[in-house]
């Protein structure tokens, strides 16, 4: 141990000069040169130190092609006058897994010269859900179909105490649920949603084809299409997708899905569809249809998500999803004999967007011809207020929960019993 | 034990090349220029990974652009020395710098050489400068600009830089080289070379005047009178810049200066010299940035 200190000692204490000038201005923590660090003179006081004008440029060399540089290589010492000698870079002879450099992207062996549009779950594109419908070629219509909701206005849909459990749920979610004063607003929102998802799967002794389904938290998707001649991809991490063994029935009837091909995709001339989209150059489960993907506001601050980016966010991973099962079940060929139906349900902790998918064709090529299909249920409230203090300001807000509506809990009963009722 | 190591190590002290510490860190370039070896005051040079200066230029090495604000340090009027150079700097709320494209014909990487429109996105305040800024949307890309007198959101903005027989009737916000405009129109945004971004007529409220357009260049008039001859192909925006009230402003208060950053000036009396007092002088003569040889006398 000792030799080796010694030497490693000596190694250090030969960069001991008095009196020099460091020019450590080309050394950065990972080898490569940066111009954060500059010379120092450590043997003065700070004022005279920094005394040094900023450092010049060095001067450009000039490649003339076909002109011999004369160097001083041969003579194995500097000669004032001649030109630096410019060796070829030295490769190791074999393979050391510890000093390996990547070749740069264009040699690698996947490159293709296309760019491919990434869209995933931290992306906010520009024109919000006119623009997640036109890159999955979709026609969305605001409202959910009314037979659905009607699914829940049935009494054998409707659990016992309904109203007063879902209030209760709601108050256990804002108030109950921490030693702070009030939850923190993640904290709620995914409090609120897993109780309410616990409300209907207590639904589970009258209708049983609820227990063949299951809960996926951070599940990763990837989903690739083309549209016209560009690449698009959805990668991403999200909320909670809830799978069952049974796909969902169809919504939308024949007729209806051969008048969307009569419609027209919205176009937001001069920005282009990929914008906001990064650009890149190019496994048996038991419960294998996505049923409903809850998402919830997330609380990085580099990704604040309006409520319209927010609904593209919740279309573009439900046609991801829908698109992935697509490629699966039916591989490459382009129109479905089935429909397949996948559900959303996004939420904030009070205003939910309830969203159902259909995806007809995986033709997304041209932009005529039978397009998918989305309804949109927006900014439908739970509840008004829910307010911790009574007093705001002087002014008399009443504490606790306030101004619930009953129809928004049964919409989103209606949609987690899809397909099983 | 590591103690007589290291005073082994000191005593044996050569001249000889510096090793590499280690495999994977490049060699050290010593300037072993003026050595003078003694063996009291070593001063030992070493290496840091974090930086050494205190990095205030970090605006200045970015290269590639976005819209993304970026924090800026203030100087407080001190340059690199550590000492004042410029009084009356310091303060004031902090700020951070929103990367402005000043050069209002640039193409997307693949679609060069036609004239293309983008749609305004927001107008805002920016505390870097006294005009407002526009996000502008186009094709696949965002940037920041100037904002004029009436830009909205939700404006079509067309950028072009060709230049027809016939004059342009231009919209408020458009950008058009200066041969493709009608004589007499307010510009802003004045380019004086082609290409290298404009540099004149930023501030707010202000515009020129297109005047004359003489073979293959054109004579604008800058807001302080001053006349200028560039060449024909320079890029200029339509319209006034964007806050037009901004000299009626009321300061009010020593402390609303203070947020903007402005210390106060010294409070010594002092008598006024030569520069002071109203001036009555004729106009500079007309700048001209095109390079031709004149062919008229001088």
């Amino acid at each position: 141990m000792l030799p080796e200190a010694t030497r490693y000692l000596k190694a250090t204490v030969s960069l001991f000069s008095p009196n020099v000038f460091l020019n450590a201005s080309k050394l950065s923590a990972h080898g490569a040169p940066s111009s954060l660090q500059t010379r120092r003179n450590l043997r003065v006081s700070h004022c005279f130190a920094a005394r040094v004008p900023p450092q010049k440029k060095p001067r450009e060399k000039v490649e003339i092609p076909g002109l011999e540089m004369v160097t001083y290589g041969d003579r194995m010492h500097y000669v004032p006058g001649l030109a630096k000698p410019v060796y070829p870079p030295w490769e190791m002879s074999f393979k050391d897994p510890r000093y390996y450099r990547s070749p740069p992207a264009q040699e690698m062996a996947l490159y293709k010269d296309k760019p491919c549009y990434v869209f995933n779950q931290r992306t906010s594109i520009l024109e919000g859900v006119r623009q997640a419908a036109w890159l999955t070629k979709t026609h969305v219509r605001p409202g959910l179909l009314p037979h659905l909701v009607s699914l829940a206005a049935k009494p054998e849909n409707q659990l016992p105490d309904q109203d007063e459990r879902v209030q209760n749920a709601i108050k256990h979610s804002r108030f109950w649920d921490t030693t702070e004063p009030r939850p923190r607003k993640e904290k709620y929102s995914n409090t609120l949603l897993l109780n309410l998802l616990h409300l209907c799967a207590t639904l589970q002794p009258t209708h049983p084809a609820v227990g063949r389904r299951i809960l996926a938290e951070n599940y990763s998707l990837a989903a690739t299409w083309k549209r016209g001649e560009d690449l698009f991809q959805i990668r991403g991490r999200n909320g909670l997708l809830h799978c069952s063994m049974d796909p969902l029935p169809r919504i939308c009837g024949e007729q209806e899905v051969l008048e969307t091909s009569d419609q027209v995709l919205e176009s937001f001339y001069p920005v282009s569809p990929t914008i906001d989209l990064q650009q890149v150059s190019e496994g048996e489960y038991p419960y294998p249809h996505a049923h409903t993907l809850y998402f919830l506001e997330t609380s990085d601050p580099n990704c604040q998500l309006r409520p319209e980016q927010f609904r593209a966010k919740m279309i573009m991973f439900t046609f991801g999803n829908a698109l992935a099962r697509a490629h699966k079940l039916y591989g490459p060929q382009s129109l479905l004999e089935r429909p397949i139906t996948v559900q959303a349900v996004g939420t904030n902790g009070r205003i939910f967007q309830f969203l159902v998918f259909q995806l007809n064709t995986t033709d997304l090529s041209g932009d005529d011809g039978i397009k998918n299909q989305a309804w949109l249920d927006e900014d439908v409230e739970l509840y008004d207020f829910a307010k911790v203090r009574p007093f705001i300001k002087r002014k008399e807000v009443p504490a606790g929960l306030a101004g619930y509506k009953p129809e928004t809990f049964s919409k989103f009963l209606a949609l987690y019993l899809h397909g099983a009722a | 034990m590591a103690l007589s190591c290291l005073t082994r190590a000191l005593r044996s002290l050569t001249l000889s090349q510096p090793a590499l510490l280690s495999s994977q860190t490049p060699v050290v370039q010593l300037k072993l220029g003026t050595l003078v070896p003694s063996t009291v005051s070593q001063c030992r040079g070493f290496l840091t990974t974090a930086s050494l200066k205190h990095n205030r230029a970090y605006l200045k090495q970015l290269d590639k652009y976005t819209i993304r604000p970026i924090g800026i340090k203030k100087s407080g009027g001190r340059d690199h020395t550590g000492k004042i150079r410029t009084r009356g700097i310091g303060g004031g709320h902090k700020q951070k710098h929103r990367w402005v494209d000043f050069q209002r014909l640039r193409y997307e990487p693949n679609k060069e050489g036609q004239p293309f429109e983008e749609k305004v996105v927001e107008v805002r305040y920016d505390p870097c400068r006294s005009a407002d800024i526009a996000l502008l949307a186009g094709g696949n890309r965002k940037r920041w600009i100037v904002a004029t007198e009436k830009m909205q959101a939700g404006d079509i903005i067309k950028t072009s830089g060709v230049i027809g027989r016939m004059a342009v009737s231009a919209n408020e916000g458009d950008a058009y080289p200066l041969g493709a405009l009608p004589v007499g129109t307010l510009v802003n945004n004045l380019e004086i070379q082609p290409g290298r971004g404009s540099k004149y007529i930023r501030a707010a409220g202000t515009s020129g005047v297109l005047l004359r357009k003489v073979n293959g260049t054109a004579i604008v008039q800058l807001p302080s009178k001053q006349q200028v001859q560039v060449l024909e192909t320079c890029i200029v925006t339509v319209g006034r810049v964007s806050n037009i009230d901004h000299n009626k402003r009321i300061i009010g208060k020593a402390g609303r200066n203070r947020w903007l950053g402005i210390r106060p000036s010294s409070g010594l009396w002092k008598r006024k010299g030569g520069w002071a007092g109203r001036k009555i002088k004729p106009l500079p003569p007309m700048k001209n940035y095109v390079n031709l040889p004149s062919i008229s006398a001088n």
